[in-house]
Parts: structure tokens; sequence; C-alpha cells
């Protein structure tokens, strides 16, 4: 079964009405899909006035080109895609990346951040993943951490960890095959585990 | 902890739900046989758990009305424009799209007159061989003179009476010397039983030609009378007892007004001649029936030879292509 046979109707009813230049339409559409543009372009540009250009950049360029949507994907899928290649195109010509890192302006952790980092990964221990969202030092350190990774890295965790959305749809929004999406994710995950570890490792290493 | 990547990316597919149960089960059993794998699995886990617990950030407030201006500012179809649907902007896309293609019409057509113009200004002037203009009444009407036409194509019109009282002899010799330089095509002819007209609309020199064989006639004329056409309807320069080289003098110049100048000149000489004393020695001469005529004849001083000279000067002189009209007219002479 093809993509557009599963195609969100209010989408499609939203996306005809656009096309007939309904403000009404276009503004639920906006507004629908704003805070989840925002949220994923924050956790890949890493940076909140970057965030808030590139999510009204996306919806423009979505609706100037709202004629040439085939409905051969589902808009969800064409929205993402738009946004995530603006987000990566901006992450490529920006230096700004890695000096401002969000809501990190140093690179140095707290002790007691490390400490908890370092319970958080342990082999043993099952924490409640609600009680890590309430860690803002742990919040932050992950966020140091989504940030160090490549561009290509951070943006295929963010989709699936953040947006949840399954392998086949990250193939279609970043434009590669499945078992690129696989790989990647593969390696993303690999070498945040390893960003982590070190941030643990911080503090021995100073000691010694 | 070194694991095949193989491992791992069978292990986050786990994660992830992206298996089929087949493979979940296969993956299962590796887990519980492999502790190392076990180890590494809990480890992806939590990153995956670390970043999916990251706080959902929402956009700012006015992304809305921000999104709105940016598309206000870019004329799309919302806000002001908001009433024109897309179907109604292609409509008039297309509008004015064919106004641009009318428009570059346009111009090329103007630019092409424009051409056409500059071109018919500028380029040279090829007149074609005349054709006859040919009438079976009397008078001929001969096609009209085009006014300010430039003077190397200007129109000699013209009209030679000539009285004779040998009309058969001299209509036969007018009817060969036109055959014999290949004039049938540049002549009409209108016959009455005492009168002839033959209307020439040929060269200069093809009036050269014809006038050098019919030279032999005009000693059996008794008048010929050039009538040359001026601007003034109605008020030919006439030009009395004219000679075949005259004529073809007269003919030959290169503008109207010119041919007008010469045939003036030669029409004043001419009656000058007329009235000069020994007029009776030249009528006498003229006079086949004259006493004279029995004696030794005295050549026409003015045509002796000259046909000759007329033969040559067709090959040395370059005529002006221009066209000539002339309206031979051969009448029984009282």
């Amino acid at each position: 079964m093809t993509e557009a046979t599963n195609i969100n109707i209010d989408d499609a009813l939203l996306v005809e009405q656009c096309r007939l230049g309904r403000s009404p339409a276009m503004e639920r559409l906006i507004l629908k899909y704003q805070n989840r543009i925002y949220n994923v372009i924050l956790k890949i540009c890493a940076n909140h006035d970057d965030a808030a250009e590139l999510t009204q950049e996306t919806f423009v360029k979505v609706i100037e080109n709202i004629d040439r949507f085939e409905c051969r994907s589902s808009f969800y899928t064409w929205l993402f895609r738009i946004a995530v290649n603006l987000t990566l195109n901006h992450c490529q010509k920006s230096v700004r990346l890695r000096a401002k890192s969000l809501d990190a302006q140093d690179d140095e952790h707290s002790e007691d951040a490390r400490n908890l980092l370092q319970e958080f990964l342990s082999d043993d221990s099952s924490p409640d993943p609600a009680a890590v969202a309430q860690n803002k030092e742990l919040c932050r350190i992950a966020l140091k951490a989504l940030a160090d990774l490549d561009n290509d890295h951070r943006a295929v965790i963010v989709l699936r960890d953040i947006e949840g959305m399954d392998y086949a749809r990250i193939a279609r929004v970043l434009g590669i095959e499945l078992g690129t999406v696989k790989s990647r994710l593969s390696r993303a995950r690999s070498n945040l585990r390893q960003i982590l570890e070190t941030v643990c490792n911080e503090d021995k290493s100073k000691n010694r | 902890m070194k694991i095949n990547p193989k491992i791992d990316e069978l292990l986050n597919s786990f994660i992830d739900g992206e298996l089929s149960p087949r493979q979940q089960t296969e993956v299962q059993r590796l887990i519980s046989h492999d502790p190392q794998i076990g180890q590494r699995l809990r480890q992806l886990q939590k990153c995956k758990m670390l970043v999916s617990s990251l706080p959902f950030v929402q956009a700012p407030p006015g992304m809305l009305e921000n999104i709105k201006t940016a598309l206000e500012r870019e004329a799309l179809p919302i806000g002001p424009a908001a009433g024109r649907s897309p179907s109604e902007q292609r409509a008039g896309q297309r509008h004015l799209f064919v106004r641009k293609v009318l428009a570059v019409a346009a111009m090329v057509g103007l630019v092409a007159v424009l051409a056409i113009v500059i071109y018919s200004i500028v380029a040279p002037r090829l007149t074609p061989e005349p054709h006859i203009v040919a009438t079976r009444n009397l008078p001929t009407v001969v096609e009209p003179v085009k006014p300010a036409l430039p003077a190397m194509t200007a129109k000699f019109n013209g009209r030679l009476e000539l009285k004779t009282s040998a009309f058969i002899e001299v209509d036969a010799s007018i009817n060969r010397a036109i055959a014999d330089n290949d004039l049938l095509d540049c002549i009409s002819l209108a016959r009455e039983p005492d009168a002839s007209e033959y209307v020439l609309a040929c060269s200069r020199k093809g009036l050269s030609l014809l006038l050098a064989d019919l030279e032999s006639i005009w000693a059996r004329l008794d008048s010929a009378t050039l009538l040359v056409q001026t601007k003034e309807f109605g008020r030919p320069v006439v030009v009395n007892a004219v000679a075949p080289q005259q004529i073809l003098e007269i003919a030959g110049q290169n503008s109207l007004e010119r041919s007008i100048e010469v045939a003036k000149d030669f029409a004043a000489l001419n009656n000058m001649a007329e009235l000069l004393p020994g007029k009776e020695v030249l009528t006498a001469i003229n006079d086949r029936t004259s006493d004279l005529i029995t004696g030794p004849r005295i050549p026409k001083p003015v045509l002796t030879g000259w046909p000759k000279m007329i033969k040559e000067s067709t090959t040395q002189t370059t005529f002006a292509p221009a066209k000539v009209n002339l309206a031979i007219t051969v009448i029984v002479g009282k």
C-alpha cells in the first residue's frame, strides 16, 4: 500500500482548501504543525532564533509551493522534508552551531550532572523516562551531546526518537534508502553513547 | 566493548520495533545467549530514552502572525490577496503571457515594416523590361507617365507623326524593321485604311536599332514631326522636320526635363532651317516628283552614313535603361 492511500484525510482537505486560496485552511495547517516543526528544527539546529526563522521559512515555502504538492506522499512527510532540508542546509552554512549549543554555553558540566549521567548509563539502572525528562541537568547534557553529533546523525536521531517517525518515513523525508537509515541511525546512537561516556569520564581524566 | 555494526543495526531495529516477529525472536535468542549483546541493547535503549525524554519545545508565540506577514510580503494568497484563488492567479498569469506574446509579435511586425520601408529606399531599383500597353483605337493612350521617378529611370513619351505619299512602302519598311530588331513584343499596331499607328514601348537601345533601320524611309516622307510629351498635359514640344538622330538624342537623355530641353532646341533649330534661304533646294531634293530627282541625286547630308553611326553608337554608348514610349503614326500625305 502506498503512502498516498494512507494520506491523512484532514490534511488532504486542508491542502485542497489551501489551493483554493482559503486562508483559514492555511492557518489551520500552520497551527497544526508549527510546534512539531519548530521542536524538530530546534533539536537539529540547536538555536532558538534560527529555529523560529527556519520554521517560518518552512511554512512560507510550503504555502508558496502548495500547488506543486502532488499527494504522492503525505503532506506531513512533504512538510518535514522541506523543514529538515532547510535546516540541514542552514547547519552546513552556519558556523555558530559548534559555538552555541542549546542551553549549554560552556562545555563544563557539574559533578552532580556527571554523576547523574553515570548513574543513568550504568547497566543496572532502569530509570523512569518521566523522571529523566524532569531532570534539567541531564537534559542539558543530552542536548549538548546531540549537538556534538554530525548533522546527518543528529537529523536521523531527532526524526526517530523525538518526532517518532518509522524508518520508511525517515527515508522519504531525508531522501535516502531504507538500509541507509538503519546504518546511519545505528552509527548515530553509537556515537551518541560514546559522547555521553566521554562526558562521564571528564572528571576521571581531570583527576589524573 | 566492540560490537559488530550489523549486530548494532539489528539491535537498533529491535529497539525501534522495525523487525518482523521472526527477527525479533532471533534477537531475543541472541540476547539470552550473549550477555555482551544484552548489555549493548541496554546501552542503546538508554540513548534512545535520553533523547526521547528531551522536553518538547513549543513554537514561540506569534509564529502564525509572522508567517502571515512573510506571506503578505511575498504577495502570496493570504491576507489582502486572500480573495484571489490560485486558479485566478494562473488565469492572470496566462493573460499576462498572452499580452507579452502579442507585444513581441507587434514589435516583430513593426520591425518588419520598417525593414521593408528602409529596403525600398536603400535597395537598388530594378526596372524590368516593360510590357506593351496596346490599344486598337486611335489615338493610342500610352501607359501614363509615373511622376517623380529618378532621373535614370524617367520615361520618354513622345509621338512621331510621319506623313508620306508612299504609305504602303513606308508602312512595310516599318514592319520589317520591327521584325528585324525583334521588337514585335514591344509594339502594338493599330491600322486604318489611310493610317497606321505603332505604339512602341521599349528600351532606348531598342529605339536606336529601330531608327537606324528606318533611316531609309526618311527620303520618302513628306514630313516627320515629333511631339514630346511634357508635364503640362496637352502642351507637347513639337519638333518639325525631325531627323532620326534627333529623335534618338532627345529620347536618349537621362531625364525627362533634359529630353524636353533638347527637343525644344531641335524644334527651334529645325524651324530656323526651314526659314533659311535655299529651302527650295532642300524641298526639291526631298521631292521625288521634282525634276532634280532625275538628275544626279544630291545625297541628304544629314542622313548620309548616319545609320552606320547609329549602329556603332549603340555598341559604344551606354544607354540609360529607362523606358521609351513612342507612338509612331504613319499617315498618307496630302
